[in-house]
């Protein structure tokens, strides 16, 4: 059994891919293991062997002329932008669904929700909602169940009562207080990283509404996703000035933040306000114990721009 | 006089790797916003690698090209569909890849893909021979074992199944990490381990006459 399991992993063995502890493991069966001392010689043999015949490096022609033409390609090519990302991607989605179990159960029950408030509207309004052949047929992807079937005695008509979900559609200007809400809603709430980045790019440019700051500094604090977070950074930094909420998120996603992009944006944004006390205070610590090599250096070279404190 | 040290900072590697992020960060951004000059320069610190990668899988420079160009046009049309959840790196081996994979299975299929032609006489001759070695040093005899070498290892290789066959290339000639492997192909580190010995057992049976 030791035999086997050993020969299982001399492949990973040789290509330093085994874990500490089972390369102990290995390393002391083999001392005592002739078969598999050989074996390991054999593996180590053969990776040899295939090591001589490398990998070919392209040319600098061919590097230069895959470069040259990319270039003409990319002339005519649309980038994938904004408007892209606002399109319906349905397997994006799916992927979200999949990894958030917390999220599909909330859609499921809002999406049973919806229907008994649908059929709830039947029930109070039998004229209007009972299907008939003149009321416009809901699409089979809208319906999400159907609750009874019946038959009028002695006619030929049939009443069938069914749950739909809808999505409804709204348009307007970013001024128009019912978008703003929506965007809003969908910077805190969404489950889909795409839709709150759309939405905190367009609310960047309502910064001077309280309620959208204050959307921006919730993004900037608790959004999982780093691009949207830069984004509400670029939203916030004119503000750091003014704005001492909005200063302290800056300065908390400078201490805090996980994404290096993010700290070193924030980093830029609080220049202006370097000789404030409580920046002062966080530009020390930096300088004196950051982990990033760049963000300790930036913030010795902005204290060092510092006039000396009496 | 005091002498320079040849010990290599042990973080400059990693502060190394931390600013090429930031500036990929950075350059991502700017470029889903349509700055095609920060894309093309992304391209830049990627390009090498593809394209290395590209022509080992593919075997020519002209298929090498092309899944270069397709590679890039897609990423520069998904660019804003990037999410920061891996890395630059790991979403441009993603798309590079499917693309070998899919040029792997076709030509799986296709079996006159193969660089081996015809000459004038009728008798086959491999492309790969005809390359010639420009390594210093190198003499006639050697040459000729060096190719016969290659020659038989592209053929292993070439048995080897589309995704043995990649998961082996990036392991062995382009030194990544399994657990990177696994993120790349959409699939978990003990799955590659897994291919990975496979894959090598099988060359191993191939070429059991060489060693």
């Amino acid at each position: 059994m030791k035999c086997e399991w050993v020969r299982e992993n001399i492949t990973l063995q040789v290509y330093g891919e085994l874990a500490d502890d089972a390369r102990h493991e290995l390393e002391q069966h083999i001392a005592r293991c002739a078969d598999c001392a050989t074996e390991l010689k054999v593996e180590q043999e053969f990776h040899a062997l295939l090591s001589q015949e490398r990998a070919a490096e392209p040319t600098a022609n061919l590097l230069a002329a895959s470069r040259m033409k990319l270039q003409e390609a990319l002339e005519t090519a649309e980038p994938g932008g904004f408007w892209r990302r606002l399109t319906f991607d349905p397997a994006n989605w799916l992927r979200q669904v999949r990894f958030s179990p917390a999220l599909a159960s909330a859609i499921l029950i809002l999406g049973f929700a919806g229907g008994l408030g649908t059929s709830y509207r039947v029930f109070g309004h039998p004229a209007s909602g009972v299907a008939t052949g003149t009321t416009p047929a809901a699409t089979e992807s809208s319906i999400t169940g159907i609750q009874s079937i019946t038959q009028e005695p002695g006619t030929n008509q049939i009443a069938i009562k069914y749950d739909t979900v809808s999505t409804l559609e709204t348009q307007g200007s970013l001024n128009d207080q019912r978008i703003q809400q929506l965007l809003l809603f969908a910077a805190r709430n969404n489950y889909n990283s795409g839709v709150r980045m759309d939405s905190v790019d367009l609310l960047t440019k309502k910064p001077d509404v309280s309620q959208v700051r204050d959307a921006l500094i919730y993004a900037l604090r608790y959004d999982t996703n780093p691009g949207v977070r830069l984004k509400a950074l670029d939203g916030l930094g004119g503000f750091v000035k003014d704005d001492v909420h909005v200063r302290d998120a800056v300065l908390e996603a400078l201490v805090n933040d996980s994404n290096p992009g993010v700290r070193t944006e924030a980093l830029r944004w609080i220049e202006p306000v370097k000789a404030d006390g409580s920046v002062r205070g966080v530009l020390m610590t930096l300088a004196a114990k950051d982990q990033s090599q760049y963000i300790k250096s930036q913030a010795r070279t902005m204290l060092a721009q510092l006039p000396e404190i009496d | 006089m005091e002498k320079v040290s040849g010990i290599r900072d042990p973080t400059r590697g990693r502060m190394a790797g931390q600013e090429r992020r930031i500036d990929d960060t950075i350059l991502i951004r700017e470029a889903q916003r349509g700055n095609r000059g920060a894309f093309e320069e992304l391209v830049r610190h990627y390009d090498q690698a593809v394209l290395r990668l590209a022509l080992h899988l593919t075997g020519t420079e002209h298929d090498a090209q092309d899944v270069y160009q397709d590679a890039f046009l897609k990423a520069y049309k998904n660019i804003g569909s990037f999410r920061f959840e891996c890395s630059f790196y790991t979403w441009i081996y993603r798309i590079v890849t499917n693309l070998c994979l899919d040029h792997l299975r076709k030509k799986t299929v296709r079996k006159e893909d193969a660089p081996v032609v015809k000459d004038a006489s009728g008798g086959e001759y491999d492309l790969l021979d005809q390359v010639p070695d420009g390594r210093a040093g190198a003499n006639p005899e050697r040459d000729l074992m060096r190719r016969q070498l290659g020659a038989r290892i592209s053929g292993a290789l070439e048995k080897l199944t589309p995704r043995e066959r990649m998961v082996f290339e990036l392991k062995h000639y382009h030194g990544l990490k399994l657990r990177t492997v696994g993120e790349i192909l959409h699939t978990t580190e003990e799955t590659a381990k897994n291919t990975l010995f496979r894959a090598t057992q099988k060359l191993r049976g191939q070429l059991a006459d060489m060693r």
